[in-house]
């Protein structure tokens, strides 16, 4: 028998699945342990070992990590002293940013500090050009002198980003050349190799941030394989990235730029894997938890990629109030509404659901940890919704009387009572993430309407239908074990790996010699990549694409071609996919204007793996554990509550019903059907 | 109507508007657009007034939006059939340039007009004089649209079609983005229209009332809440050609009636360069101040800027009349917020910030390439500093009162034969102050090229610097140099291949003795 492990560090939980050659999943939830991440890791992984009563040499298939220890290094802004070597005369690109004020509106705005300060950044006299011509080489001398301030200084790890430097890295490369030989222990992240992508800003920011965090990651990642040899783990462990890829530990050290996020990838991962089982090609997941809720849209059974996003947004998750980074990443909205979020009457006497959250400090009123604002939670307890006694399966007792007093404050002011109250918290947090996925969908070009939804996070099921009816979702599913599903993501997904290289020029006139040299390099990168991640060349696959635009447009249209297009130097193909794409996205195909490839992507990936659906669910159907009054639709009369763990395949249940679980609460509304399919999702659709 | 339901219904209204915005910008082929969101997008009820507007856009386009719905609502009544979709770039009537274009499109529900989904966009190109303030009067400035249905009843208007393709450059363009306009106007409306059904509402109103009257009282409690009198602010800066600009204002707060009236007597009068300002625009900078001080919490739209009222004398450079030319009117437009700030300084100190270096720095570059080739390049800018706040310094290289991105220096020199030598913050520029105000930029460039080349651009504050605030130090002026010469030139230079531009742009005002 096969056993694989999957371990995904969140900022509370550190969750842990372990799956058989069978396909059941042994689970288990612990507190993430953030003075030393790896005691949480292998509690964790003890705990499930001992449940499934086999011992670490046993795990023989991959063991995969998702990690948030580069958000939280980011975040808490403790890194050690990083340096940032730029152009001469090029110095304050992170603080002169994008000059963009990200709120127009707000005089009092703020920006966050580089990250990189001025004192830590050196100028060096050296210079590229467009096309990728040195116009001036790199002086050794100049470098030495460098070095040595910069050891003055105690700078430990270095961010070098030249102008130009992702259309040729000779010069970024001739630096670390210079200070391997004269400072060998010094970190090193040079931005031809990190983020070889055109605009000086956001690829100096993104190698910025993997400069600051990979005298983190590298420690970390390495004792975690040293560790995991120990306990004679069979095979070395495999990372998850934000991309959704999975590679091996030590490139992944290298570049722990590429792992922020990788929990909430890992959780899109897992809704890509229920859209193929489920035979769905569109889906939006929907994962809300106890501060922010997160969408993400899957279109031909995977999830859209950005390619670029922001880290640490210090304005109510404005877009522009973070660091960008531009890495290939999964492409998710981040919505300031959760479980915690504070409801609030503005000026206007108008009922507000968030940004502001109650966290889990003081926590929601009903936590009786003294939060006396009342949030999504309580509103969801006063209206019957959730079982305060049952609560992550009793092991929390929520205090209604708290949340209800909590509701009876607010409408004081609303002129509503406490069911009002709390009803009208319901449907605005609805229609706050509605209107969030609406947003985000059409930004994309993608038409929502009639989009099934995924939900799962402790909130998301509890509110899932209530937004699926908003963007006229067909379906709401709630797939098993919702609460680990970031780390089971990672274990239904293939090793791959994501490349991207600019190399401006027109399609028309393309240099092919050149895109076969920039395809070529790409290429043997991610080769040796998969090779390490114990993949052989001859399993892998390589898919190649680009990000194109019309001349004169600022924002391209990633694409993905059909083969590679080097076989007959394949403009047509280009072309063709090009316009489809644009097309699709914008209605219209403007004539007569030249295409521009900005960039070149390469996805090398891993075999499928081939996952056997967990056990069916089976026996007698489960019966209503309790009746309860639900204050959303009282007039109905008490609905059934059903435990989870009791439904069998096949059963249907007639809405409004509650099905709760330990983690969390189904909550399927007047006018909708719920069933179990065979793989243990409870599917809930709208009567016709 | 009770604040859960209202608060449902609001943001729905919003969220249509807002995410028509994403898909306008999206879509745009107009570089301003898609980079700075310079566009509008608004909803209407069905006499006009606007109900609720996108949350992005530029200051310029707050209120204009809003004045155009009125008019053609009320130029068209009981003229508009189901599938008419009206069109205007009416400086006067819109947004104070050509190249705004306006389409509004009603919406009918069955044979009801219930409302109207309107946008305004920069487009990429309005035949005449091009981008620039070079034009000697308004007809030299591009195709004048008056209000014409676009589409009728459905059917494209096919002259008005072909005049517009006639006179513009680039037709293809042009097309694209009208297409977007009117492909979003009508998924706007059927959104409402879903709306109305999915709350049971036969119209919105009732909702545009309620939305209307709450704002407006609530903008009005906001005013009353600050002492009456009138306050005076005036800011002075130099545009292209060294022409000292003034303007006044007199901000006199009602707090009886609870309104705000800005007066600009004593401003300048009408320049003779494309940088004059239609009362529109005038009026949409001025609200933008005020409410970003004010309650910049609450949306825009029809009640909340109804409190606020804006006069200039006619024919002064910000209340211009016909035929003053008007292209580059926010090289003006966009100080008009300083004197109010300096005038509200005395009544709401923390609120406000000292003055910034105001319009952002514009450049147009045409030349060859080494295969012969002409080349024009897109418009890039770049800030100054902005002034400082009570408790807090001015951001650096951060314009305000727009917000506008630069383009990279990398995508600009993978465009254009063009190398820069620096782009750093110019390190001092902000005045000294108990909170300093923001430093400048330092950009020096040269073409790589062996051809005279034009440079057409735009900056301003060379002579005088952004005045502190409260005793703070003023930011250092601008300099616009070219091979170490400073040049004060409104129109296009033709240059040499070997000289080397620098521009400094202007620190921002300090606030408090240092």
């Amino acid at each position: 028998m096969t056993y694989s492990l999957a371990v995904d560090i969140g900022g509370t939980f550190t969750d842990v699945v372990l799956r058989g050659g069978d396909g059941a999943l042994t689970t288990d939830k612990t507190l993430t342990t953030h003075h030393d991440l790896l005691e949480g890791f292998f509690r964790g992984v003890d705990q499930v070992l001992s449940k499934a009563g086999i011992s670490s040499m046993d795990v023989d298939g991959v063991v995969v990590h998702a990690t948030t220890i580069v958000t939280n290094a980011l975040i808490e802004r403790k890194g050690s002293p990083t340096a940032l070597i730029a152009t001469k005369g090029f110095g304050d690109v992170l603080s002169i940013r994008h000059e963009h004020r990200y709120e127009m509106y707000d005089p009092q705005i703020e920006f966050a500090d580089p990250l990189i300060s001025h004192d830590l950044t050196f100028e060096l006299d050296e210079r590229i050009l467009a096309d990728g011509a040195v116009l001036r080489g790199v002086d050794t001398t100049e470098v030495e002198a460098l070095a040595k301030a910069m050891q003055a200084k105690g700078v430990v790890s270095v961010a070098i980003c030249l102008i130009n430097g992702f259309r040729n890295p000779v010069n970024e490369q001739a630096v670390a050349a210079i200070l391997r030989r004269v400072a060998p222990d010094l970190y090193l992240s040079l931005s031809s190799s990190v983020a070889p992508q055109i605009r000086e800003y956001p690829r100096t920011s993104t190698t910025a941030i993997n400069a600051y965090t990979a005298p983190i990651t590298e420690p970390y990642l390495h004792g975690l394989t040293l560790r995991l040899a120990e306990r004679l783990v069979p095979n070395k462990p495999l990372i998850m990235l934000s991309s959704g890829g999975i590679i091996g530990a030590e490139i992944a050290g290298r570049n722990p730029v590429r792992m922020i996020e990788s929990g909430p990838a890992a959780g899109a991962l897992a809704a890509s894997y229920y859209a193929e089982q489920l035979g769905l090609d569109r889906l939006l997941s929907f994962d809300m938890g106890g501060t922010t809720a997160k969408a993400c849209l899957i279109e031909n059974r995977k999830p859209l990629i950005a390619s670029s996003f922001e880290v640490d947004r210090i304005y109510r998750f404005r877009e522009g109030s973070g660091m960008p980074l531009t890495i290939p990443s999964i492409d998710m909205i981040e919505i300031g509404a959760g479980g915690g979020s504070i409801a609030s009457v503005d000026a206007l006497g108008l009922l507000k659901v968030g940004p502001r959250s109650a966290g889990s400090a003081p926590g929601p009123a009903c936590y009786g940890q003294g939060g006396k604002e009342p949030t999504v939670t309580d509103a969801d307890l006063a209206l019957g919704l959730l079982d305060g006694d049952n609560f992550l399966g009793g092991d929390m007792r929520l205090d209604q009387q708290a949340a209800e007093t909590a509701l009876w404050r607010l409408g004081e002011r609303l002129g509503t009572d406490i069911a009002q109250t709390a009803s009208g918290i319901y449907r605005v947090v609805a229609e706050t993430m509605a209107a969030a996925a609406r947003t985000h969908a059409t930004d994309r070009g993608v038409d929502y309407r009639g989009l099934p939804l995924l939900a799962f996070g402790g909130a998301g099921p509890v509110h899932a239908c209530a937004v699926g009816a908003l963007l006229e979702s067909t379906s709401v599913i709630f797939p098993p074990n919702a609460s680990v599903l970031s780390a089971f993501g990672t274990l239904v997904t293939s090793v791959r790996f994501d490349l991207v290289r600019s190399a401006p020029g027109k399609l028309d006139v393309l240099d092919w010699d050149d895109v076969d040299r920039l395809l070529s390099e790409m290429a043997g990168e991610g080769l040796a990549a998969l090779a390490d991640a114990g993949c052989p060349p001859d399993t892998v696959s390589l898919i190649f694409g680009a990000d194109l635009r019309y001349l004169g447009q600022q924002n391209e249209v990633p694409i993905t071609f059909e083969h590679d297009p080097r076989a007959g130097n394949d403009v047509e193909m280009i072309r063709r996919i090009f316009e489809a794409a644009y097309l699709a996205q914008y209605g219209v195909n403007p004539s007569h204007v030249p295409i521009e490839i900005v960039s070149w992507r390469l996805t090398v990936r891993g075999p499928d793996i081939a996952v056997n659906s967990p056990t069916t669910p089976t026996g007698g159907w489960g019966q209503p554990k309790a009746m309860r009054t639900i204050l959303l639709w009282r007039e109905l009369g008490p609905t059934a509550v059903y435990d989870r763990g009791s439904l069998a395949a096949g059963q249907t249940m007639a809405g409004p019903a509650i099905i709760e679980e330990r983690e969390t609460t189904i909550v399927v509304p007047p006018g909708w059907d719920a069933t179990i399919d065979p793989l243990g999702c409870v599917i809930a659709k709208r009567r016709a | 109507m009770d604040g859960i339901t209202l608060e449902i219904l609001w943001s729905n209204l919003i969220s249509i508007v807002s995410e028509q915005a994403k898909a306008l910008q999206r879509i745009a082929f107009s570089p301003i657009v898609r980079e700075a969101g310079d566009l509008a997008s608004g909803l209407f009820d069905a006499r006009g007034r606007m109900v609720a507007q996108a949350n992005t856009g530029t200051p310029g386009h707050i209120n204009s939006l809003a004045s155009a719905g009125l008019a053609l609502a009320k130029l068209f009544e009981g003229r508009l059939v189901p599938g008419d979709i009206v069109i205007t770039n009416d400086p006067w009537m819109s947004a104070g340039h050509f190249f705004d274009i306006t389409v509004f499109c009603p919406i009918f529900r069955d044979a009801t007009l219930i409302g109207y989904v309107g946008s305004t966009i920069h487009h990429t190109d309005i035949g005449g004089y091009g981008i620039g303030a070079g034009a000697r009067d308004i007809h030299e400035e591009g195709l004048w649209i008056p209000p014409s249905k676009l589409y009728e009843a459905g059917e494209p208007n096919a002259l008005l079609h072909d005049f517009i393709r006639h006179n513009v450059r680039t037709p293809d363009h042009v097309f694209g983005d009208l297409a977007a306009q009117v492909s979003s106007g009508r998924a706007g409306g059927e959104r409402l229209i879903a709306l109305c059904a999915r709350e049971g509402l036969q119209d919105i109103e009732t909702l545009s009332e309620e939305i209307i009257a709450r704002s407006e009282h609530a903008t009005r409690q906001a005013i009353r809440a600050l002492p009456a009198g009138t306050w005076h602010g005036e800011s002075r800066f130099d545009v292209p050609g060294g022409t000292i600009i003034a303007l006044k204002a007199a901000v006199t707060i009602d707090n009886v009636a609870g309104d705000i009236t800005i007066d600009f007597t004593g401003s300048s009068g009408a320049s003779p360069i494309g940088i004059n300002v239609v009362m529109n625009y005038t009026h949409a900078y001025s609200t933008f101040a005020i409410r970003s001080c004010l309650n910049p919490e609450l949306p825009n739209n029809h009640g909340s800027l109804a409190p606020i009222k804006v006069t200039a004398p006619q024919g002064s450079i910000v209340n211009a009349a016909y035929p003053s030319p008007l292209n580059a009117r926010h090289v003006v437009g966009m100080f008009v917020p300083m004197p109010i700030l300096k005038a509200l300084h005395q009544v709401i100190p923390d609120r406000v910030l000292a003055e910034g270096s105001g319009a952002v720095w514009t450049v147009q570059i045409q030349g060859k390439r080494a295969t012969g080739d002409a080349f024009t390049s897109s418009m890039f800018n770049y800030s100054g500093g902005m002034g400082a706040r009570l408790t807090k310094p001015g951001p650096s290289a951060t314009c305000y009162p727009t917000g506008v991105a630069a383009v990279p220096v990398e995508i600009l020199e993978a465009a254009m034969p063009i190398v820069f030598d620096k782009r750093a913050l110019r390190r001092g520029s902000g005045g000294k102050g108990r909170s300093p105000g923001g430093d400048g930029q330092v950009i020096e460039f040269h073409m790589n090229t062996d051809q005279p080349w034009l440079l057409n651009a735009v900056p301003s504050r060379l002579d005088r610097g952004p005045d502190g605030l409260d005793g703070g130090d003023p930011g250092a002026s601008g300099h616009f140099l070219v091979n170490g010469t400073p040049v004060s030139e409104a129109r296009k230079i033709t240059m040499q291949p070997n000289d080397v531009v620098r521009l400094e742009t202007p620190g921002g005002g300090g606030y408090g003795a240092a």
